[in-house]
């Protein structure tokens, strides 16, 4: 019982990261329109980053805010510079996107090599808590707490700001927003740049829970495209509840059906999809 | 059909005739070329005849190649093992098309992309028949009832075979009615549904021929490159396809194929002088993306009607016009 239990929290742990990756894709891709491939890429290279500072005998957590802050600047240039003259073109987001997933990719591969590298856990967070004759990492539960403050952060900005609210009307009618007088492009590049930076976020705090390596890209990718898949287009909520099912259901599968835990995500994919192509949460797309 | 005949043989001619002036090296990287053109040719076709941008087409080009290496231990028949590539692949695609098609763009786009990285995966877990992350060797030997074909010149005449055949399956494809209908169906779904056709029926029916196409692709990867392993699947394998298809030029079948041939001479060419090829390649994408309007293809093509319509008459510049905006969609 105690054995499931840690793994359940795992899973959980798991789910929070995915929900924090999966949450900047689908801001981006709710507002924006905007596919990121480049998503998975910023995640990668946040970790990255704070590993270098790390190494430089920095705390952990100047490390992050200095990690999260440069992804949050290079996703404002990226914005900027090359995101904004795709605006309503599909196969060319895509296509630019995925081109800055290989330069930022093969980048990172040029600075850091190929060999696994993993972030330490911070000091504060090393030890665990143990209730009952169950012990709980205490990182794993700090991951599961910063994925719940996300989530009430984003719905406090959803629902009771006004840049929440702009954001809202924005999705509805971008040219109504635009000729209210609001700075519509500005709100873009915001919201690109807290997507960046919420990728770069969960890069440094899934280091010490998944290590880095090259390819690291890819995988957190696919598994945040299959989060917001299943919980629909541009829906934070969906993401959530699909983020937590995915991570359980990875970390459990892994327990009992080491070679077919990723298999079961994506049937679980099908399978919404099948029921509900438009995802859990997500509304009827033309 | 006399054009398409004369077209015909004048490819094949040209295919078998290069080799007499190309060096060993030369006819290798041609060979590679033509099976990448038949693959980048499966893309272009659900790209730029259904528009369906798919991000997981390695993953049928990956389940080709492993039909070859793992079936082809037991089975030794060259026809029977192209077949089951075939086949194999096109029951997937038919099987998860018919889930994806329910689709709208981002999301067929994201769900291709976990297909084929979810085949990547398993290709990589199936340790015991695959071989892992450490590949497989193929046994498997050409062999078409007239001796074994491992020469390169061999395999060369075969795979510029295939892909003349392939192309010219593909033009009969995109011509016939059926071809019509899809293409009529990318540019306006609700009109073409009205019309009366079910649109569904069409866009499946081009994704899984689409997807055995790529599965033949790679089963003659498989016998031309002797080895495989997971990264047939990757999706950075996928986006390679499409950066083809792009610098090829969408909407036209001999694009992607050109775009494959340009590709492949520049990752060989490229890859001799530095290691960094993804990151030059991403950087061919982005500038492509924000500078290239419509890929080689394009480019030739109104290079010709800059020629043609100097020489002609008013009406046939008009009659170029009209192609030119069937082109641009």
């Amino acid at each position: 019982m105690s054995a499931i239990l840690a793994q359940l929290l795992t899973g959980v742990a798991y789910g929070m990261l995915y929900f924090m990756i999966a949450a900047g894709l689908t801001i981006i891709l709710g507002v924006m329109n905007v596919v990121n491939l480049a998503h998975g890429t910023l995640f990668m290279l946040g970790a990255y980053i704070a590993f270098t500072f790390i190494n430089d005998e920095l705390n952990f957590w100047i490390a992050l805010l200095l990690a999260v802050f440069l992804t949050a600047v290079l996703g404002l240039a990226l914005e900027k510079w090359l995101i904004k003259p795709v605006y309503g073109k599909e196969l060319e987001q895509v296509l630019l996107t995925f081109g800055l997933s290989f330069i930022i990719a093969d980048a990172v591969e040029w600075i850091w090599g190929t060999e696994m590298h993993t972030l330490p856990t911070p000091d504060l967070l090393s030890g665990s808590l143990s209730i009952g004759s169950t012990e709980f990492p205490l990182y794993r539960l700090f991951v599961v707490l910063v994925g719940c403050l996300l989530a009430w952060l984003l719905w406090y900005l959803e629902t009771k700001t006004r840049i929440g609210a702009i954001i809202r009307a924005g999705v509805d009618d971008r040219a109504m927003v635009s000729a209210l007088g609001v700075n519509v492009g500005l709100v873009f590049t915001g919201v690109f740049a807290f997507g960046a930076a919420l990728a770069g976020l969960s890069g440094v705090l899934g280091g010490p829970l998944i290590g880095m390596y090259t390819g690291m890209d890819n995988e957190i990718l696919v598994t945040s495209l299959i989060v917001v898949v299943i919980g629909g287009l541009g829906s934070w909520k969906g993401s959530f509840i699909g983020a937590i099912a995915v991570g359980v259901i990875e970390t459990l599968g892994k327990v009992w059906f080491p070679s077919l835990s990723m298999l079961m995500v994506f049937l679980i994919m099908m399978m919404v999809l099948i029921v509900r192509p438009q995802g859990l949460f997500g509304r009827e797309v033309a | 059909m006399k054009k398409l005949l004369f077209g015909a043989v004048l490819l094949t001619a040209l295919v078998f005739a290069m080799p007499l002036v190309l060096s060993d090296f030369a006819v290798n990287l041609a060979t590679e070329i033509y099976i990448m053109a038949i693959f980048a040719m499966s893309l272009g076709l659900i790209m730029g005849y259904a528009g369906m941008v798919s991000l997981g087409h390695a993953g049928f080009f990956g389940i080709g190649a492993y039909t070859v290496a793992v079936i082809g231990q037991h089975v030794a028949n060259t026809y029977l093992l192209l077949l089951l590539a075939v086949v194999m692949s096109g029951l997937i695609a038919l099987v998860t098309g018919a889930v994806f098609i329910r689709t709208s763009k981002f999301y067929f786009l994201m769900i291709t992309l976990a297909f084929g990285q979810l085949l990547y995966v398993l290709f990589w877990q199936l340790k015991t028949w695959t071989g892992g992350a450490d590949g497989m060797s193929v046994s498997a030997v050409m062999n078409f009832g007239f001796g074994e074909i491992v020469s390169p010149n061999g395999l060369y005449y075969v795979m510029g075979l295939a892909f003349v055949i392939s192309y010219f399956f593909l033009h009969l494809l995109v011509e016939s009615p059926a071809g019509k209908i899809t293409k009529g169906v990318m540019e306006n779904e609700a009109r073409m549904s009205a019309l009366g056709h079910n649109v569904r029926v069409y866009k499946l029916l081009v994704y899984t021929l689409s997807g055995s196409l790529a599965g033949l692709a790679g089963a003659l990867y498989a016998y031309f490159n002797v080895f495989v392993s997971p990264d047939l699947s990757s999706w950075m394998f996928s986006g390679q396809v499409m950066v083809m298809v792009i610098i090829g030029g969408v909407g036209t079948l001999l694009g992607p194929a050109l775009g494959a041939s340009v590709f492949i001479y520049l990752q060989n060419f490229m890859s001799t002088y530095t290691e960094r090829w993804p990151m030059i390649m991403g950087v061919l994408l982005v500038a492509l993306v924000l500078a290239g309007k419509g890929g080689l293809i394009h480019w030739l093509q109104h290079g010709k009607r800059l020629l043609v319509s100097r020489k002609r008459t008013g009406e046939a510049v008009s009659q170029q016009t009209v192609k030119k905006g069937e082109a641009v969609h």
